[in-house]
């Protein structure tokens, strides 16, 4: 409920005019004054919850919009403020431009004009306040008990949305080592179906959509796990272990379950030892990356 | 009993008093501006809103060193308005300070850094004139006891008129204002993006938000301290002097940390040093 009283935006002009970027200013004066409805202008996008932007997205602004939007603590809403900011508008067909806002972060709310009234801004940023509202309660029912959360087996039909998944959620790993040639962000459709003959694929579902993935085969006592694809706005609160809990409860013959890791993802590596994977081998991907293989012996369960 | 009750109060209503100030601080802001406002308790529902949102720590250590900052801040307080030891109370508002100046540190971002090195330059700043102000209690009422010197016959700013300017000055630096808002501001959001509270999000903000609230509280009860004698007129000094800090607020642009820290030691030690030679010289006559 106080969400809806003290939205904090952090406002980004992108390549336009700065038409927008003058009226998204206009309505902090005192004739719209958008702080008493307790709206604060910061610089910081770990402050903020509204990311306010206007003007296109091109090749240059591309990555400051992305670093922005990441660095904004959940929940948060994305206001996409002025034409250009929507489709590019008459931007559209320059060689640099790739597009509205929506190209490259998800956008919650689109507000028209060229130039947007500050009355138009006010009302989508108010809007954005709603749906702030409704990601806070998602976020607080996904942590209360997970009610809504089924793990279940995947089938091929469920290979696009997985393999979307994938791609999404390695993209900020991808990101912070400028290394975009890797593997789960270069595999095909094709691959992906080549992996459902071999392997079984577990999904985590909320409300019809996948936001968690693994898949796993077994090899004798081993049980061979990969690719953990958590989607970005889930991660922390669970998932991953419930995924893994069910792997190793889908194969009660296997003795020992295995997981690979690249070596530069601390916060993954630190989440295999709490759970008590030790790692058993090392090996060279490419020149930078090293994967290691983190490993689990199960006890002897009782079956009767 | 009666300090453990007078602790429990104080831990309880201070940050009341502290958000309901913080409050009227926005809306006379605004006002000021010619505009509207927001609604009074509006910094309640900021941090309502802060403590409902995704913590982000660069390193989670910075965390603790927020959490050390907030009790250490009431711990201040708590002794200030249990009528304990005045140095002791400076000490440990020092050491709340550094605990801040810290877990900028701790951040390891650029905003933060210089955040974190323009605290410790108000933390020099503002020293000498808050100890000067131990020292003038002392001399004027031979007692560093804060309930005693609550109790002292005499009221105390026509005693102690060089000290208590000296502690006006740098109340600004203290309540995070311009002219002198260096290290983090209420109003620059876009200087130095936030200075020492940048990398802080989520509860860890709500946090600093709230230990201020409390800074604000006991450095209002120190305004307080100088008009004890009479509750009337000490209630009214110390608002009339919190409304001078808003305005002084809105009327001057900030200043450079070199001017800052000049001006308040200059202030410092001819009005504040100079009252206690003045006592001192008085004490010898008499």
């Amino acid at each position: 409920m106080t969400l809806k009283r003290s939205p904090w935006i952090i406002h980004y002009d992108g390549s336009s005019c700065n038409g927008c970027d003058i009226e998204v200013l206009a309505c902090l004066t005192p004739v719209f004054d958008v702080e008493r409805l307790g709206i604060i202008n910061t610089g910081n996008p770990k402050h903020a919850d509204i990311f306010v932007i206007t003007g296109s997205i091109n090749e240059q602004n591309k990555d400051v919009v992305l670093n922005i939007y990441h660095q904004m603590p959940e929940p948060k809403v994305v206001v996409a403020v002025g034409i250009c900011a929507s489709s590019g508008g008459i931007f559209a067909e320059c060689y640099n431009v790739a597009g509205g806002v929506g190209k490259i972060i998800p956008v919650d709310v689109y507000v028209l004009g060229c130039a947007a009234r500050p009355e138009a801004i006010i009302d989508g940023i108010i809007k954005g306040v709603g749906i702030l509202d409704e990601k806070r309660k998602k976020l607080i029912s996904i942590h209360k008990g997970f009610e809504e959360l089924v793990i279940q087996q995947a089938d091929a039909f469920d290979a696009v949305e997985i393999l979307w998944l994938q791609k999404l959620a390695n993209q900020s790993e991808a990101e912070l080592y400028h290394d975009f040639s890797f593997a789960p962000l270069l595999q095909t459709l094709d691959q992906v179906w080549e992996d459902f003959e071999k392997q079984v694929f577990l999904k985590a579902v909320i409300d019809k959509k996948i936001v968690g993935s693994i898949r796993a085969y077994q090899e004798g006592d081993l049980c061979r796990m990969s690719r953990l694809i958590i989607h970005p706005v889930y991660q922390g609160l669970g998932i991953a272990k419930r995924l893994l809990a069910s792997v190793e409860n889908m194969f009660p013959q296997a003795r020992r379950l295995e997981i690979a890791v690249s070596h530069r993802n601390k916060r993954l590596i630190y989440f295999y030892k709490k759970l008590g994977y030790q790692l058993s081998r090392r090996e060279k991907v490419t020149e930078k990356v090293d994967r290691l293989f983190f490993e689990k012996t199960v006890a002897e369960k009782d079956h009767d | 009993m009666t300090t453990l009750f007078l602790a429990l109060i104080y831990f309880l209503a201070a940050p009341l008093v502290g958000a309901f100030l913080a409050g009227v601080d926005r809306k006379l802001t605004s006002r000021l501006q010619g505009r509207v406002g927001p609604p009074l308790w509006q910094p309640v529902f900021d941090v309502m809103k802060l403590l409902e949102k995704e913590n982000l720590v660069v390193r989670r250590s910075q965390n603790f060193y927020i959490v050390y900052y907030l009790i250490l801040v009431i711990f201040t307080g708590g002794l200030f308005f249990t009528g304990k030891d005045m140095l002791l109370v400076i000490f440990a508002l020092t050491l709340a300070s550094i605990f801040f100046v810290l877990a900028g540190y701790k951040a390891s971002s650029p905003y933060s850094f210089i955040g974190a090195q323009r605290e410790l330059l108000q933390i020099v700043a503002y020293e000498p004139a808050v100890l000067l102000a131990a020292i003038g209690f002392y001399m004027a009422t031979g007692t560093f006891n804060v309930a005693a010197i609550a109790q002292t016959p005499r009221m105390l700013v026509l005693v102690l008129p060089g000290i208590f300017l000296s502690f006006l000055y740098i109340l600004a630096i203290k309540m995070r204002k311009s002219p002198f808002d260096l290290s983090t501001s209420h109003h620059a959001h876009q200087e130095l993006v936030k200075g020492i509270t940048t990398e802080f999000s989520g509860q860890t903000l709500a946090m600093i938000e709230i230990a201020h609230w409390y800074e604000t509280v006991f450095v209002l009860g120190m305004v307080y301290l100088f008009f004890a004698k009479s509750i009337a007129i000490g209630l009214i000094a110390t608002v009339m002097v919190y409304f001078l800090i808003i305005f002084v607020d809105n009327a001057f642009a900030r200043v450079k940390w070199e001017l800052a820290l000049a001006s308040s030691w200059i202030v410092a030690f001819i009005f504040g040093a100079g009252n206690i030679v003045w006592l001192f010289v008085l004490g010898r006559s008499s």
